[in-house]
């Protein structure tokens, strides 16, 4: 079971890719890399509350090199890790007193995540991810396709649960990019949510 | 019974169990109710309360077939393509118009079982899966009154480039705080129309400049502001009520628009791919009680001395009719496993909508002209009412027409053609 979004469930989403020959036989031919953006909602909150949330939610921080991750400075995901979780964003994150950050989750509410946002880029190219990795706001904006949605969004598709197209018909998850592309391929990517997603469970 | 040439078919006892079952029912429930709905002057009483037609959908529904197009995550009956095919050709032949009733049904639930989320699940797809009581009838609203057929060009990719050149659409949406307000009119060829709960729903979206800038809908038919036509009186299909359908500012929820911008260009096509393979697969079971009303007369109505088999223009006039059966069957079933496949198992939503397009024209054909070769062998008895041929014949008329004209259809189809084959 990995923790969504952690470094953990990256390393394991792409050991999964590496060993799936269905997903590398349906991707053949895709060229085409995604940066999801993941809505920090009430549901997010409530889940950062069980220690190991926190600890995936802090080593998928961590993947980011410092000056990435400063760029957080200054927007709304900024503002909580700093003023509401009071969590640097100069320092590395791996000595950080995880007890201490949570005690003060309990006192905050879905106002302090209003308008938070994390993102994370996936570079697919081929039958193979060649990349997957937390990444700043403002970066990797020219990706061929942009998927953002709300956490609880999210964790339905990366658990498997439903599937892509009916959480982007629903407007749950919205996409933008090559429209006529994606829907010629779509034997990928409904071979990255059964093959490779729903292979790493979550917790 | 028919001939069957596919040995996988043939050796399923699953597969005959099938078959033989949806025979009973389309001989014993939906031949004698056809006929009595075919035969009310009054198109209205079709849909009266105690009429036949409510006592045929009860009955399907009882029997599952009102789940066919279900996706079975949400309560479908999980069947393959080929038993699919197996049960809509046997419907086909007890009446094409009670068949209609049972597809046109599965359009809303079905493509929110595919496509939709949240409440239109547990308010739409569950309670449609679990009746038993034909409690909720649905139809499928696509064609408008200044844009008949023009929406099966939204299969066509190839067709994109000229889709402005068409009617923007009549029937509008427009986003209106958490839901939709729908305004337009729907025209009288809504199969269904008349007696339905709900309409899958084709709109087009601000600014309502192209067909293909447009949304597949839920609306439930007792809102505030939904018109229902009475049901058309028409020369064949008088057991399918039809009727048209206006909305004025109809309200609905947002998780009803089951399909919308930048996806519906992409997947309307492939709705039409599905319902393209169900009228090829009931037309053909049109076909074979038209051919099979011809065998049994032939054998018995005796012109020159002899029973009419015996001739041998006449025996070439039938052998004609299962050879055009035969093909019919084979390329529409070969092409409803492949949409199935691509829709319901792989779900990669890249079913050829060519080869949707011509299983539909050609089992409407196939229908057509074996029903006017078994009238012809009827002579002047096949022109009377005392003859099943009759309505046969007439019924296969109307499917040149129905669910797009097949001129219209075989353009669409072209466009793909020209463009993509290479000669």
């Amino acid at each position: 079971m990995a923790i969504f979004p952690s470094k953990e469930w990256i390393e394991e989403v792409l050991k999964v890719a590496e060993r799936s020959e269905e997903y590398k036989e349906a991707s053949k031919d895709w060229e085409g890399d995604f940066l999801c953006i993941i809505g920090c909602d009430e549901e997010f909150l409530g889940d950062l509350s069980r220690k190991e949330v926190m600890e995936g939610f802090m080593s998928f921080l961590d993947m980011m090199p410092e000056d990435g991750r400063k760029k957080y400075r200054g927007t709304p995901m900024g503002d909580f890790l700093e003023k509401r979780l009071g969590v640097s964003l100069d320092a590395s994150l791996k000595g950080l007193d995880l007890n201490e950050v949570l005690a003060k989750i309990s006192n905050l509410s879905a106002e302090d995540l209003s308008g938070a946002a994390l993102y994370f880029w996936a570079d697919f190219w081929h039958g193979g991810i060649r990349n997957m990795m937390g990444v700043a706001p403002g970066e990797h904006e020219d990706a061929a396709f942009k998927l953002s949605g709300k956490y609880g969004s999210w964790k339905l598709l990366v658990s498997g649960q439903q599937d892509t197209m009916r959480l982007v018909m629903s407007n749950r998850l919205q996409l933008e990019g090559d429209m006529q592309y994606m829907m010629k391929r779509m034997k990928a990517v409904v071979a990255l949510a059964k093959e490779v997603l729903a292979g790493v469970p979550i917790d | 019974m028919y001939f069957e040439i596919d040995p996988q078919v043939a050796e399923d006892k699953g597969l005959s169990l099938l078959r033989q079952e949806t025979h009973r029912f389309a001989e014993e429930v939906m031949r004698p109710a056809a006929a009595a709905l075919d035969k009310m002057p009054d198109p209205a009483e079709v849909i009266a309360e105690d009429s036949p037609y409510w006592d045929v959908l009860r009955q399907m529904k009882k029997l599952g077939y009102q789940k066919i197009f279900i996706d079975p995550e949400y309560g479908g009956l999980g069947i393959s393509g080929t038993e699919a095919h197996i049960i809509l050709e046997e419907l086909g032949w007890g009446s094409v118009g009670l068949a209609t009733a049972i597809g046109v049904d599965q359009v809303p639930p079905g493509v929110a079982s595919i496509f939709g989320m949240g409440d239109v699940i547990e308010k739409v797809v569950q309670p449609f899966v679990e009746d038993t009581e034909a409690k909720y009838h649905s139809c499928w609203g696509m064609t408008e009154p200044e844009c008949g057929s023009d929406y099966v060009f939204l299969c066509e990719e190839s067709f994109r480039p000229h889709i402005r050149e068409l009617h923007p659409g009549q029937v509008k949406a427009v986003k209106d705080g958490d839901g939709w307000i729908i305004n337009g009119p729907k025209s009288s060829w809504i199969s269904s129309a008349p007696a339905a709960t709900h309409v899958g729903l084709h709109v087009t979206l601000p600014p309502h400049d192209c067909l293909s800038n447009g949304a597949f809908c839920i609306v439930p038919l007792d809102q505030e502001g939904v018109t229902k036509g009475k049901p058309i009186d028409k020369l064949g299909l008088r057991d399918s009520p039809q009727g048209d359908l206006v909305f004025d500012n109809v309200r609905i929820p947002d998780d009803y628009m089951i399909i919308r911008p930048p996806f519906y260009e992409y997947r309307v096509g492939q709705i039409i791919c599905v319902t393209s393979c169900f009228m090829g697969a009931v037309f053909t079971g049109l076909a074979r009680a038209a051919f099979e009303e011809a065998l049994k007369y032939s054998k018995d109505r005796v012109q020159g001395g002899k029973p009419l088999c015996e001739h041998q223009s006449v025996k070439q006039k039938l052998y004609k009719m299962f050879e055009m059966i035969e093909s019919s069957r084979y390329y529409t079933r070969k092409v409803m496993e492949h949409v199935w496949s691509k829709i319901y198992i792989e779900k990669t939503f890249d079913a050829s909508s060519r080869h949707a397009l011509s299983a539909q024209i050609l089992g409407t054909n196939t229908a057509f002209e074996v029903a006017h070769e078994a009238l012809q062998l009827h002579g002047g008895y096949g022109l009377t009412k005392d003859f099943l041929v009759e309505k046969l014949f007439r019924d296969a008329r109307a499917s040149l027409i129905m669910d797009g004209a097949n001129d219209i259809l075989s353009l669409a189809a072209a466009y793909n053609i020209v463009e993509e084959y290479q000669a």
